[in-house]
């Protein structure tokens, strides 16, 4: 099986008023065909302008990436496309769900229409074929009566109805990989369990591979295959899911995995939540981006910047301690409870 | 030692929180502007915004963003000095370049074109039309600052009546704002002078008496706002009396979108004046008012074209000046304007 | 949807009763300073029987609630009173004039939409450039611009500038309705601009800053993730959203439009209702004043009634009952 999409030293920059932005600053990961990535990181981190890179969604006027960085999507260079080119893998081959369903729909077209405009764009259908397809998808992603509701506007949707709506038009034209940033974010905790476990289903039956972005590890606890954790724009642990609920590497992943509500209680007094702000992306703190939240950190930590290094196999952390086997801490699991 | 401890109590910070559900479009920097806005748009995260903005009060903020306006600060160099010119005319004006009054019957003495003695020329009965011009902006700025004085004045208590006390009070008022907004605004002034009788005083009361509802639905909507503020209770329960209220709590939370619709309401007035003047409803001849002038040029066009042009640019200038100033103001005091 | 429609319309009833009282007031005796016999038969000289007469037929001596009921009765009947310079009844003359009126208000509503509206989107998409700067600084002058003024600079420059700089042609008209050596569709050009000035102005800015809002929602990035070309995120998904502020503000302008046309009719000698107003008060022929101010202010309602019907049509959120939130 060949790599579905490899990213190689991801840089986007922003300049801005106030100087430059390293939103994502080097960022390496592969993913492979029907494989599940969680992006996971605080507001800021640089998850979703990484998602948006991908997508070349990054807006020309102030974003810059990289020219060392490169996108592989089946072995071909997304950076290097026309727009063209761009657009017809954008929504097609690689399509994106977003964080807030309510406004993410466009008010003044009927749903049905919306979902269909990709499949008359990508696959080239007729409007009445994309309007029964999308019917069927609607009904795919578990809306009742999906004929009428089709012809329904955006605004007579409920919030978890709209975000169904976002994914069956997502995966209209079947694509190979569904971002998926923040998707339960908006939603209700009920809600949200259902929209996860839709996505779950949907993935065993189509093989889409799926880059699930949250600030929630918990979300992602039963349908990650790996998991990235970002902060201030770069990756501080990537390994398998179990690795990293498991056998967590990163002070900070500790903290995220902390923060969680959990039914078992942990031995307190040993494991501080994380404190404070994520940093500034114009003025990152010297040497570990974290230090200034790490409970942990040294002298050396104000100076020495961390690389990513393979710890064990397939698991790597951006942490000066990681290798010190003394350096360690063993989690219960994360998966969370639905209220 | 003493680090960590400042650190934990930043534990709430609101963003940690950034991508919770609760708090979209609740957050707000301290320069009102939403910062989920920000963030989508450039994901940095929003800290700096905080913390940056120290000790400035709301006016010095606006004050410096209004110096940073250069059409704001051109508008309000012009007024400062239409009103500085037309201050002193008596002074320099008049002695030397004519009393506006002063008709010349000697023949060929009116309708002169411009020349060293009359820079602008001679209208028809032969007054010098520079010190006419010069006069005029008493009239026009008078009525545009007694006229909106009284909109402000009425429009303040029927807002204060209707957002304060609400209920019957409150539709009585509306309704009658929407009453007046259904009139077209010059027709209405007509009607009003129709039956006042036309002269420069009811003109000032018919614009003034016109503007009314748009400041007191503004001032009426700042009310609702305020009283919604836990601070607002916790007066009331202290016992303070309803004028109180108005005056210490609301009344300083109003004051920026009443000053940015007063400026521009000037403008307007002032715009209305020259067209009642020209229409033969408003200020009564031989008084120079702008909009006479235009009146007596218009027959006059093809003999002494001159004579419609000066005073035409003075009402221009004049009423942009006024334009660009509120626009400046609204942004700088950050007002949203609804329609 | 029936449901909206039958709630402008109710909503509609105490404004209209509202602006009757109001115009009542106006000229009902003894509340405003003004003699209400001048109101009925304008300024002249008129004999004591002829005053008696007036004060009977109107009721004049009676109570106040009475003549309004009086004052709604003959609304109702269109009787608007007598023009005693052209000894006709007033509801007839503006009659004849209103259809001008709203020819010239048509004409300047086709030059607003399609002048303001491009001028706007342009101004959007290509934000910060040369030609957004120009849109920008050119409708601050035109909202700042008195409407009879820019008329006069148009007659002054179309009608005898340039006549004098290239020999002895005219290249527009600059009044009247009609002409024999114009066509009478040229006549309105100059007018219609006129009257259009301002609204152009404002509606340039309604779109530019609706565009750039609509651009800026996530609806537009959704539509980009699809694969949307530019210009089809652009015209298909921003657009619409763009329009609805600003059909609602072209419908209210309609009406405003028909008020405004006093001053532009008045320079271009259009004989429209705004022009009769203007001679009338020149006159100070008070009934055609009043009864053109109503009858004006009554077209507009109407027109903006309908305008507000028809967002149904353009906005789903409406049509098909308030929005979810």
């Amino acid at each position: 099986m060949s790599t579905l999409l490899e990213v190689r030293n991801l840089k986007t920059h922003f300049h801005t008023r106030d100087g430059v932005v390293k939103a994502v600053d080097g960022v390496n990961f592969n993913l492979e065909p029907g494989k599940t990535l969680a992006v996971v990181g605080e507001s800021g981190s640089g998850k979703s302008v990484t998602a948006l890179s991908i997508m070349r969604l990054i807006p020309k006027t102030t974003g810059v990436i990289g020219t060392d960085s490169d996108i592989l999507f089946k072995g071909e260079s997304v950076l290097g496309m026309d727009d063209a080119g761009v657009r017809s893998i954008r929504g097609n081959r690689i399509a994106m769900i977003f964080q807030d369903p309510m406004t993410s729909l466009n008010p003044v077209y009927r749903v049905g229409r919306q979902i269909g405009e990709s499949l008359i764009l990508h696959k080239g259908l007729k409007k009445k074929e994309a309007d029964e397809r999308a019917v069927e998808l609607l009904d795919m992603v578990g809306i009742p009566h999906a004929g009428e509701r089709a012809k329904d506007y955006p605004h007579q949707f409920s919030g978890g109805m709209r975000q169904r709506a976002m994914i069956a038009m997502a995966l209209a034209c079947d694509p190979d990989i569904l971002i998926a940033d923040e998707p339960t974010t908006a939603l209700d905790v009920t809600i949200q369990a259902q929209i996860l476990e839709l996505m779950i289903e949907l993935q065993e039956r189509t093989g889409t591979a799926i880059i699930m972005i949250t600030h929630d590890l918990g979300v992602v606890a039963d349908m990650a295959n790996e998991v990235m954790v970002m902060y201030a724009g770069k990756q501080i642990e990537y390994g398998t899911a179990e690795d990293v609920f498991y056998r967590p590497l990163h002070p900070y992943t500790w903290g995220l995995l902390e923060s969680l509500p959990r039914h078992d209680v942990s031995e307190k007094g040993i494991l501080l939540p994380i404190t404070g702000q994520p940093p500034s992306l114009i003025n990152v703190p010297s040497g570990c981006a974290f230090h200034p939240r790490c409970p942990y950190a040294k002298d050396v930590c104000h100076t020495q910047v961390p690389q990513l290094t393979s710890i064990e196999d397939g698991h790597s952390s951006a942490c000066l301690f990681s290798g010190d086997p003394g350096f360690r801490r063993e989690t219960a699991s994360p998966s969370r409870e639905v209220v | 030692m003493s680090d960590r401890d400042d650190l934990h109590h930043d534990a709430h910070n609101p963003h940690t929180h950034d991508e919770s559900p609760v708090d979209h479009g609740e957050l707000r920097d301290a320069a009102g502007h939403s910062i989920k806005d920000q963030s989508r748009s450039l994901p940095i995260p929003p800290t700096d915004d905080i913390i940056t903005d120290g000790g400035r009060t709301l006016w010095g903020d606006a004050w410096y963003r209004l110096r940073k306006n250069k059409l704001a600060i051109a508008g309000l160099i012009w007024v400062i000095f239409v009103i500085l010119v037309t201050l002193s005319a008596d002074l320099w004006v008049k002695p030397y370049f004519g009393d506006p009054l002063a008709m010349d019957t000697t023949l060929g003495a009116n309708l002169q074109p411009p020349s060293a003695e009359h820079i602008m020329g001679t209208d028809k009965l032969g007054r010098d039309v520079f010190a006419r011009v010069v006069y005029g902006a008493r009239i026009s700025l008078t009525v545009g600052v007694i006229a909106v004085a009284i909109s402000v004045a009425i429009g303040l208590i029927m807002g204060a009546l209707s957002g304060y006390f609400g209920g019957f009070m409150d539709t009585l008022i509306m309704r009658g704002a929407d009453v007046f907004l259904a009139f077209p605004y010059v027709l209405f002034a007509i009607a009003l002078i129709a039956v006042l009788g036309p002269s420069y005083r009811n003109v000032f009361i018919a614009i003034g008496i016109l503007g009314w509802p748009s400041i007191a639905r503004v001032f009426r909507s700042s009310i609702l706002s305020v009283k919604e503020n836990e601070y607002i209770d916790a007066a009331k329960a202290m016992g303070a009396g309803h004028m109180r209220m108005i005056f210490r709590h609301i009344m300083p939370n109003a004051v920026a979108p009443i000053i940015v619709y007063g400026t521009m309401s000037i403008g307007g007035a002032i715009i209305t004046e020259a067209a009642l003047s020209f229409l033969g409803m408003g200020v009564q001849p031989p008084t120079p008012s702008w909009g006479l002038m235009l009146s007596d040029a218009r027959p006059l066009m093809v003999r002494a074209p001159w004579l419609m042009l000066w005073p035409g640019f003075a009402i221009l200038t004049t009423v942009l000046a006024f334009v660009l100033m509120g626009d400046g103001l609204r942004d700088a005091l950050d007002v949203k304007m609804k329609d | 949807m029936l449901k909206y429609l039958i709630r402008r319309v109710l909503q509609m009833i105490p404004v209209f009763l509202g602006v009757t009282m109001l115009l009542f007031i106006l000229r009902a005796p003894g509340v405003l300073p003004g003699d209400p016999v001048r109101m009925i038969t304008g300024e002249r000289a008129i004999s004591d029987t002829l005053r008696a007469q007036i004060v009977e037929e109107y009721g004049l001596d009676r109570p106040l609630p009475e003549q309004y009921v009086l004052y709604l009765g003959n609304l109702a009947k269109g009787d608007l009173g007598d023009s005693f310079q052209k000894s006709r009844p007033v509801v007839d003359i503006l009659a004849d004039k209103f259809p001008n009126t709203v020819k010239l208000a048509l004409a300047a509503i086709v030059i607003e939409v399609i002048i303001g509206i491009s001028a706007g989107i342009i101004s959007a998409v290509k934000q910060y450039s040369l030609a957004d700067v120009l849109t920008t600084l050119s409708t601050s002058i035109l909202v700042a611009i008195p409407v009879f003024w820019l008329g006069m600079m148009l007659q002054l420059f179309f009608g005898i500038l340039l006549k004098r700089w290239t020999g002895d042609t005219i290249y527009l008209p600059i009044s009247g309705m009609t002409s024999n050596r114009f066509p009478d569709w040229a006549h309105m050009i100059l007018p219609a601009i006129t009257l259009a000035s301002v609204s152009t102005a404002y509606v340039a800015r309604i779109m530019r800053s609706q565009m750039l809002e609509a651009l800026g929602q996530d609806y537009i990035r959704t539509a980009e993730a699809k694969g949307l070309s530019r210009r089809a995120v652009i015209w298909r998904h921003a657009m619409k959203n763009a329009m609805i502020p600003v059909v609602t503000f072209i419908g209210i302008d309609l009406g405003a439009m028909m008020a405004g046309a006093i001053l532009t009719e008045t320079i271009f000698n259009w004989p429209g209702v705004g022009y009769e107003i203007f001679v009338a008060i020149g006159q100070r022929d008070w009934p055609v004043v009043m009864g053109g101010v109503i009858f004006i202010v009554f077209a507009v309602m109407i027109v903006n009634l309908l305008v507000d019907l028809s967002y149904a049509v353009l906005d789903p959120r409406i049509r098909y009952g308030g929005a979810a939130e």
